[in-house]
């Protein structure tokens, strides 16, 4: 199994380690409660190296992205991060992606346990393109700063406000004298910044910034708050809300596919079909809130009036709002083919009374809006 | 958890704990499986009077990542279960040997059950 460049500072913060795609990365430190408030609140500092860093660049890059992507990556600005989907053919997902456009190339963010599964889809998909696909996930360490307090750490490091990037923005500067990209994205719905640098300055910059944030009541946190703080945002998780069976308009980020984007990319058909209402969605992902006391967890039966329509793909509590919270994708085929027509728009999904089988008994719940807390983005 | 466990309590390899009150036996669990479990969010506790074996599933346990399930360390009929539990889960975290406990029960297998049930520096010993 993998070890971080920070495998040793987590050891001596008393974190406990778990496996996670392939890492052994830190789970919780002290308390996945305490951590998950501490962003919401101050804010935390991640550990998320185990993210996979690939440069795309050369002649035909724009080419390559634009057959490779429902996003029209001719849109893209200079030095933007733009959230996006690596669909196959038939439009389900390889990956979800976050790309930031650089001067002369692209930087794509690949999740840990998809790096191989997307290089064998770039690399497919590249031929035919002047493209450069460059994997540099083994040189780049990546650390996560969250929480409304985040930019007073990146100020007290040196890099005043005015000098910060803006939401959904990179800049490569310097942190405490080593070269970062710092990037005003993140996982938890907090404002906050995402740091790449290199693998031999990332113990010395994660040293700094703990530093850096004492007053500010920093802490780190673990794998176990960032997927409650995720999940309050109602960001997708891969390999749990979404994976090859999902497109991104079942998974409810049709918000994210432009419908005038000319070019032909793989799965287009089927994606801008489901956003147009052209094609039927088999499935969709729903947010639910309990209303009876238990938690929903991973792989748990969803029913309505009586049927068994779906899965918990995600499930916790909500430590900000003290409920119950998940993500469920409900089928619309079969038994369950009048949802298509009962639950096709926001409107009528929402207050949708749901069961969900939890040890062998149901226990019912309701279908609400996302996100579960507000993003709270400094835009 | 800086509280000292109780004198006299046995552990099973499952990490409950359980002390003989006389009358009645109480059981918890230890603080090495809280340690292990985290934050704990949800306690599901049995129902008053129903009976169960050494070995079964008397309850359920859920820190924020997982579900854990709870064997009984020894058989018997539940008399009494920690209702305070229910609304404050956090107090296994916080107080594991007084607070924190789970059910108390009525035992008529305790000398055989309790056979195989170690005392808690040995048990220390075997999960350390």
């Amino acid at each position: 199994m993998k070890k971080t460049f920070l495998y040793d500072e987590h050891i001596a913060l008393g974190a406990k380690m778990v496996e996670f795609g392939g890492w052994q990365m830190p789970v919780q430190y002290k308390s996945i409660l305490d951590e998950h408030k501490n962003v919401r609140q101050n804010v935390g500092i991640f550990d998320v190296s185990h993210m996979g860093q690939v440069f795309v660049s050369g002649d035909g890059a724009l080419d390559f992205l634009q057959k490779i992507l429902p996003q029209d990556v001719s849109k893209f600005s200079l030095n933007h991060a733009h959230y996006c989907q690596l669909p196959y053919l038939n439009g389900t997902l390889v990956d979800d992606l976050i790309i930031y456009k650089l001067e002369n190339e692209y930087l794509i963010i690949v999740n840990a346990s998809r790096r191989e599964a997307d290089l064998d889809w770039f690399r497919q998909n590249s031929k035919g393109f002047s493209v450069k696909i460059e994997d540099k996930s083994d040189e780049f360490s990546m650390i996560a700063l969250q929480g409304p307090k985040a930019h007073c750490v990146i100020e007290k490091a040196g890099i005043e406000e005015n000098n910060q990037p803006k939401f959904f923005m990179i800049n490569k500067t310097k942190l405490f004298g080593f070269e970062v990209y710092l990037c005003r994205t993140g996982y938890t719905g907090e404002d906050g910044f995402e740091i790449i640098c290199k693998n031999s300055d990332v113990v010395e910059i994660w040293r700094k910034l703990l530093e850096s944030g004492k007053e500010f009541s920093i802490t780190p946190v673990g794998l176990g708050a960032r997927d409650t703080l995720r999940l309050e945002a109602a960001l997708c998780l891969y390999g749990s809300d979404i994976n090859e069976h999902t497109t991104p308009i079942e998974a409810g980020l049709g918000w994210s596919v432009p419908k005038d984007k000319k070019e032909d990319y793989n799965g287009k058909e089927v994606i801008l079909g489901q956003k147009n209402g052209e094609v039927p969605l088999t499935k969709k992902l729903f947010a639910f809130e309990m209303t009876d006391k238990a938690i929903a967890r991973h792989g748990a039966d969803v029913y309505i009036e009586g049927k068994k329509c779906g899965c918990v793909t995600s499930g916790s509590i909500s430590p900000t709002l003290d409920k119950n919270i998940g993500l469920c994708l409900i089928s619309f085929e079969g038994d369950c083919k009048n949802l298509a027509t009962s639950l096709n728009t926001k409107e009528k999904s929402i207050g949708t009374a749901i069961q969900i089988m939890v040890r062998n008994k149901l226990y019912n719940a309701k279908i609400v809006k996302k996100p579960f807390v507000e993003k709270k983005y400094v835009k | 958890m800086s509280i000292q466990q109780p004198e006299g309590i046995l552990c099973s390899k499952s990490h409950e704990w359980v002390l003989d009150e006389g009358d009645t036996y109480k059981i918890g669990l230890t603080d090495y499986a809280v340690e292990q479990l985290g934050d704990i969010v949800f306690v599901e506790l049995p129902e008053v009077e129903s009976e169960f074996a050494k070995g079964e599933v008397f309850a359920t346990i859920e820190s924020v990542k997982a579900a854990s399930e709870i064997y009984m360390p020894i058989g018997g009929k539940i008399v009494e279960v920690n209702e305070e539990l229910i609304n404050s889960p956090e107090l296994i975290n916080e107080n594991v040997w007084e607070k924190g406990w789970l059910v108390k029960v009525q035992s008529d297998t305790f000398a055989q059950d309790s056979l195989g049930l170690l005392e808690y520096e040995d048990y220390k010993e075997e999960v350390a």
